[in-house]
């Protein structure tokens, strides 16, 4: 399902952000990412996104060749991953209901079912009762939560998370990994960065990285 | 079908929640665009109202033909036979010096000051009215014939009077002329305002546009709600500027009723017609759609 084949990013002669990195993540698997900040766990995620192309190797995600990928067929690919990031990027000059319901509205779903998915979506991590509220109305962990359930509202095949509880405390840290492993207990693949040492000890599968490389 | 209208319905629908939050700015610019569109429409409905009145003069041109004041009665009207040689296609009426003084008295209102001249200072006259004769154009072969008729014997001069219509015509030309300048010039302007206004648009929605990327969203979608903002823009200070010419004709309309009552004229200024004004309200939805896309294709690329 995502496969890395000798993949190197440089941003500059000197910069190098990931070097020979050659690894395969299969479907349904739940994937933690670990190592010191700049090891290259954020470029290996954006990456699968298609934010970044690699300057060497491959990455095939769903079949697909990043490197080789039009700017017009990102859109599409991205309507099959579900994006997390540690700052929440949420829009605060709507309610948590529209936030969620933004991912089923660029692809044309009527309103009225994209309404419906986003509310079973909030009820998922917790939240339905919040759905009028706004973002800055939320606690940290909430918002986190809200930002997972925009994730996860396109019943995407792969999530990918960029440390998701890096802001968090420990009650909340938790929530948010309880309602990721939740989604990947559905069979969904699950992509997440980390720093998080308590949620490593117990994790199936940890790919370490260092300097860009694997350890 | 029903996914494309949707996804319109929903570009529009962003369109008008963006001009919701920041209303004033966008009236503002409204207003700016409108001033911008008043001065060519205002000038297009000026010559809309002129050019049928031109067209119309030029339709039955005339040549007066005085007659000396020496020559008798019976031999002026024999030159009728030359005249219908020479303007085969003409109108060719005789006025009697009689009847030329009557009809000075009815449409001068000057009876008065004409009774105390005694004699009548009049010639005998004929009137040429060349039918065949259209546009100024054709106006040249009037010219000829107006030197052939001048060689008649009896004739003391020659009268074109289709010579102020070909001014007529070629100064609506000129006029044409400067106001597509002016309409290229403000055009520029009105595409210039609304790129701006995009541009200040796509800044304050960065965030929403960088998600909107995030979770799938296409260019085209992404793009879509400021096409229809631009377009709003030019269409709404369309008919802004249109409604403001209709009110400025009313103070004009009185200035002019002043003016063409002096030649017993009911001529007053009308604002345009439906297909025209609905044009022009095309044209302006048109250019801000331009500026928006200009705008767009500009801004958005550096996001990507």
């Amino acid at each position: 399902m995502i496969e890395f084949q000798h993949v190197t990013k440089q941003y500059g002669p000197d910069a190098t952000a990931l070097r020979d990195v050659s690894l395969t993540i299969n479907k349904g698997e739940l994937v933690f990412l670990a190592g010191p900040s700049g090891a290259g766990k954020s470029t290996l995620l954006k990456m699968i996104a298609a934010m970044e192309r690699p300057s060497s190797g491959q990455v095939i995600v769903n079949g697909q060749d990043i490197g080789r990928l039009k700017a017009a067929g990102v859109p599409f690919l991205r309507r099959n991953l579900g994006l997390i990031f540690q700052e929440q990027r949420l829009l605060n000059d709507r309610s948590i209901l529209a936030n969620v319901m933004m991912p089923l509205m660029v692809t044309g779903a009527p309103r009225a079912q994209a309404e419906q998915r986003a509310r079973a979506a909030l009820d998922k991590v917790g939240l339905a009762d919040r759905a009028d509220s706004r973002p800055l109305a939320l606690s940290g962990g909430e918002q986190q939560r809200v930002s997972i359930a925009r994730a996860i509202v396109n019943r995407p095949q792969i999530i990918l998370a960029d440390e998701p509880t890096a802001n968090l405390d420990r009650a909340s840290a938790e929530r948010v990994f309880d309602a990721l492993r939740a989604f990947h207990s559905v069979g969904v693949t699950c992509v997440i960065s980390t720093h998080d040492e308590v949620v490593l000890d117990g994790a199936a599968r940890v790919i370490h990285l260092r300097q860009g490389a694997l350890e | 079908m029903t996914n494309w209208f949707r996804q319109h319905g929903f570009a529009l629908a962003a369109a008008l929640v963006h001009v919701r939050r920041a209303p004033g700015s966008f009236l503002f610019n409204i207003l700016v665009v409108a001033i911008a569109l008043a001065l060519p429409f205002m000038g297009m409905t000026l010559l809309d109202n002129v050019r049928p009145l031109s067209e119309q003069m030029s339709v039955d041109p005339e040549i007066s033909l005085f007659i000396k004041q020496d020559v008798p009665r019976d031999q002026a009207a024999s030159l009728a036979t030359p005249l219908r040689e020479l303007a085969r296609e003409a109108k060719i009426i005789f006025v009697p010096r009689e009847k030329a003084l009557d009809n000075l008295k009815d449409k001068s209102g000057l009876s008065d000051v004409l009774a105390t001249l005694g004699d009548n200072p009049l010639p005998d006259s004929y009137i040429v009215k060349l039918d065949a004769f259209r546009t100024a154009a054709t106006g040249l072969d009037v010219d000829v014939l107006a030197e052939q008729l001048r060689l008649l014997p009896g004739v003391e001069s020659v009268q074109i009077d289709s010579a102020w219509v070909k001014r007529l015509a070629a100064l609506i030309n000129i006029l044409k002329l400067a106001l597509m300048l002016l309409a290229a010039t403000l055009g520029t302007v009105v595409v210039a305002v609304v790129f701006n206004t995009i541009r200040l648009q796509v800044l304050t929605q960065r965030e929403e546009i960088l998600v909107s990327k995030l979770i799938g969203a296409t260019d085209t979608f992404i793009h879509r709600p400021f096409y229809y903002t631009g377009a709003l823009l030019g269409l709404c200070a369309g008919g802004l500027a249109l409604g403001g010419v209709a009110l400025a004709l009313g103070p004009l309309n009185n200035a002019i009723a002043e003016f063409a009552r002096l030649y017993a004229s009911e001529f007053r200024l009308a604002p345009l017609s439906a297909w025209p004004a609905a044009g022009l309200l095309a044209l302006s939805a048109g250019l801000g759609l331009i500026g928006a896309l200009l705008s767009v294709q500009r801004h958005l690329a550096k996001l990507n």
